[in-house]
């Protein structure tokens, strides 16, 4: 079993065809879990707190926007974490966690640089697209397994 | 004003279960889910489940739900348990921003579907089919962009 | 008790820089609740069309749409806080659209804000009061004649100032330094009823303004204790005797400085802020005091300078005053480090808030430093617009406060 990142990180699709076909996904919800349920200064919505921003400067720099550096606190780790990654290149309506571009472009560069194995693809907008999405994505975890990449 | 915060639910996973079938409603779900949730706690909601409970005995669950009808039941990872006040639609006055984000994969999962009941059907027949790549604008010929200048010009 | 103002928040990125709970903070300390305006996914796509403005972030789009339900109705608010990213100029963009197009078609106040992970409730208060003052009190705020005898104190960060008014007539001023808040009000408060020829006991109403607002108010038991938004642009259109329509007032203050777009007496948009001292009265009071004069004769000096021959940024001030001590040792003149002194101060102004307001004229300076005549010419000049400095200007919160607490009169 492979630790899959999925990019949008909050993909409803993503994280259940990685589970389905045997892998573990790793989206946005891991890391909201991790921190709604460590103990600690009280920062609703998602317990972000402003040390948050600071950590997220291993990422990006100082200038970089705070709400790109809290994110990539994330994310950062997660990738760090990541064995494969299945991309859709084109979610541009994947808010929240996902919300900002330039904390997406950081992200898919990271994943892009890390060296793992990725699958970049776009959504399906017909019933034969829908095949092909799936198959795809199927063959590429399969492969992940065969690989030993895992 | 800092205040200490103190999780509840810790240990645990909670999971979206989303239902999309013409045969099958979220109540029907939930029947047939509690039959079998050995001490997972389930909750109802106008999409499908959430269900929370130490991780072994989530997939355990999940792996019966979905058995139910495997191409129409999708599941995803959920970051807070459920009814949480901080992500309450009544509290935020509004749709959290990741349930829109929901709101644009459903329209797609009619393909999902497709795609995974055509795929148990060609198992081992049909060619694997390659991922959809955009294609790119092939570039336009300099020397064909010449004689359309030349062409105009005439 | 009064039902809670609701704020409409449309932001990007709060959450993540983990300063959303602040912004809840201060909502809660005046009374005030944050929601997020409900749409679903098609109204997204429909407005961020509508509008025209294509960005990429999908919480962005998400702040288009939410202020596009506001604007035509179909969500109910009391006001907007507009929230973004400090640095991000896609969010920027989005900011000041929103905030023009919120304010020019519709009645609803609007704050905007510029976070980092560094932002507390505290920074945001002032601005939350403002915006639940304007909900709450419109029937107050309307009130252009002052009537009785009633007592502004304005207790600011550098100066506090006290007015005595009588039947629409400013009767009594004072004017102390800030050192010990209560001290200088009293001091401050003293000197106004003596030059009024009047005591405590003649007083009908007392209003309170500034930032030790709080703490004099419950002194000297005021009827109103406001912030200092509302009560200057009501002392403002006020003074200039503009009290109809639009008008632009910009208060350069000790420590922050403040830019409101006002219709008819009431905020409509405003900023408040200053990234550093370098935009503020503090670099005047430095530059003054470098150059050996009173911060009064800072500005004839100025006058009699030219701005353009000292090159001097005061983005920063310490940097303004490495450039103010170069240019002295460089041979420039006293009269033109002060003229360049009063320029960079105004550019601050203009370049970090004037941006993010309509400007209307007539433009009104108000607040201690609108007296340092320099400086209101340097942003006359940048502006291309003749300032307004009423008289009485550097009383402005305590007549505004003076003013607004003749309606508790008589139980008003």
């Amino acid at each position: 079993m492979a630790k899959v990142f999925i990019y949008p990180a909050t993909s409803l699709i993503l994280s259940d065809l990685v589970a389905r076909f045997g892998h573990k996904p790793l989206g946005a919800a891991l890391g909201i879990r991790e921190r709604i349920q460590t103990a600690g200064v009280d920062s609703p919505p998602l317990q972000i707190t402003p040390e948050e921003p600071k950590r997220g400067l291993k990422y990006a720099a100082v200038e970089v926007p705070s709400g790109v550096r809290g994110r990539m606190a994330i994310y950062g780790p997660l990738i760090e974490e990541a064995e494969a990654a299945v991309i859709v290149t084109d979610a541009d309506l994947a808010f929240g966690c996902m919300g900002c571009a330039r904390t997406d472009e950081l992200i898919l560069f990271s994943l892009r640089q890390s060296g793992i194995p990725i699958l970049e693809l776009t959504y399906p907008s017909t019933e034969e697209e829908g095949v092909q999405f799936v198959a795809a994505i199927k063959k590429f975890l399969d492969g992940l397994e065969k690989g030993g990449e895992a | 004003m800092m205040a200490d915060y103190t999780p509840e639910y810790v240990g645990t996973v909670t999971k979206y279960v989303f239902v999309e079938s013409p045969s099958m409603t979220p109540g029907e779900l939930a029947l047939r889910a509690y039959e079998a949730s050995e001490g997972v706690l389930i909750k109802e909601t106008c999409f499908g489940l959430q269900v929370t409970g130490e991780p072994e005995s989530v997939d355990r669950l999940i792996e019966v739900i979905r058995a139910f009808d495997p191409a129409h039941i999708f599941v995803k990872d959920r970051g807070f348990p459920p009814g949480d006040p901080r992500r309450c639609r009544a509290n935020l006055g509004g749709a959290r921003p990741g349930y829109l984000g929901h709101e644009r994969e459903f329209r797609l999962l009619r393909y999902i579907t497709h795609g995974l009941e055509e795929l148990g059907r060609r198992e081992g027949e049909a060619p694997e089919p390659v991922p959809p790549v955009r294609e790119k604008k092939p570039l336009l010929d300099i020397k064909r962009l010449q004689e359309l200048i030349e062409t105009e010009e005439s | 008790m009064s039902r809670k103002v609701r704020v409409a928040q449309l932001s990007c990125g709060p959450e993540y820089s983990g300063v959303q709970k602040e912004i809840y903070d201060a909502a809660e300390s005046v009374d005030a609740e944050i929601f997020f305006p409900d749409i679903a996914l098609a109204d997204v796509e429909r407005a961020v069309d509508a509008f025209g403005l294509d960005v990429r972030s999908a919480d962005l789009k998400l702040m288009i749409a939410r202020g596009k339900a506001l604007v035509e109705g179909k969500v109910d608010a009391d006001g907007v806080f507009i929230g973004t990213c400090f640095r991000c100029a896609e969010a920027a963009i989005v900011r000041n659209e929103l905030r023009r197009y919120i304010h020019e078609n519709s009645r609803l106040p609007v704050v905007s804000y510029s976070f980092t992970e560094r932002t507390t409730s505290g920074t945001l208060l002032t601005r939350m009061e403002a915006l639940t003052t304007i909900a709450r009190r419109r029937a107050l705020l309307a009130r252009e004649e002052q009537t009785g005898i009633t007592m502004g104190v304005d207790s600011g960060s550098s100066t506090t100032k006290a007015v005595v008014m009588k039947d629409n007539e400013i009767v009594g001023t004072g004017w102390h330094p800030t050192t010990e808040v209560i001290k200088s009000a009293e001091s401050a408060v003293a000197d106004a009823l003596e030059m009024a020829g009047l005591t405590r006991e003649d007083i009908q109403a007392i209003g309170t303004t500034g930032y030790g607002r709080f703490l004099i108010g419950k002194h000297f038991g005021a009827d109103l204790i406001q912030e200092e938004l509302t009560v200057n642009s009501k002392g403002a259109v006020y003074l200039a005797g503009h009290q109809q329509g639009s008008a632009t007032v910009i208060d350069i203050g000790g420590m922050d400085n403040k830019a409101i777009s006002v219709i008819d007496g009431i905020p409509g948009t405003f900023t408040m802020g200053g990234i550093c001292a370098g935009a503020s009265g503090r670099f005047l009071e430095m530059t003054a005091k470098r150059l050996g004069v009173d911060i009064t004769e800072l500005g004839p000096l100025a006058m009699k300078g030219m701005g353009k021959n000292v090159p001097m940024n005061s983005y920063c001030i310490v940097f303004g005053t490495q450039s103010l001590v170069n240019a002295l040792a460089a041979g420039s003149s006293r009269e033109d480090v002060a003229a360049a002194a009063c320029h960079s101060v105004a550019e601050q102004v203009f370049e970090q808030q004037l941006q993010e307001i309509d400007i209307k004229e007539p433009v009104i300076m108000v607040g201690g430093t609108s007296l340092i005549e320099g400086l209101v010419y340097a942003m006359g000049q940048l502006l291309q617009t003749e300032i307004v400095v009423p008289p009485h200007s550097q009383y402005i919160g305590a007549v505004g406060s003076a003013l607004l607490a003749s309606g508790f009169i008589e139980g008003e």
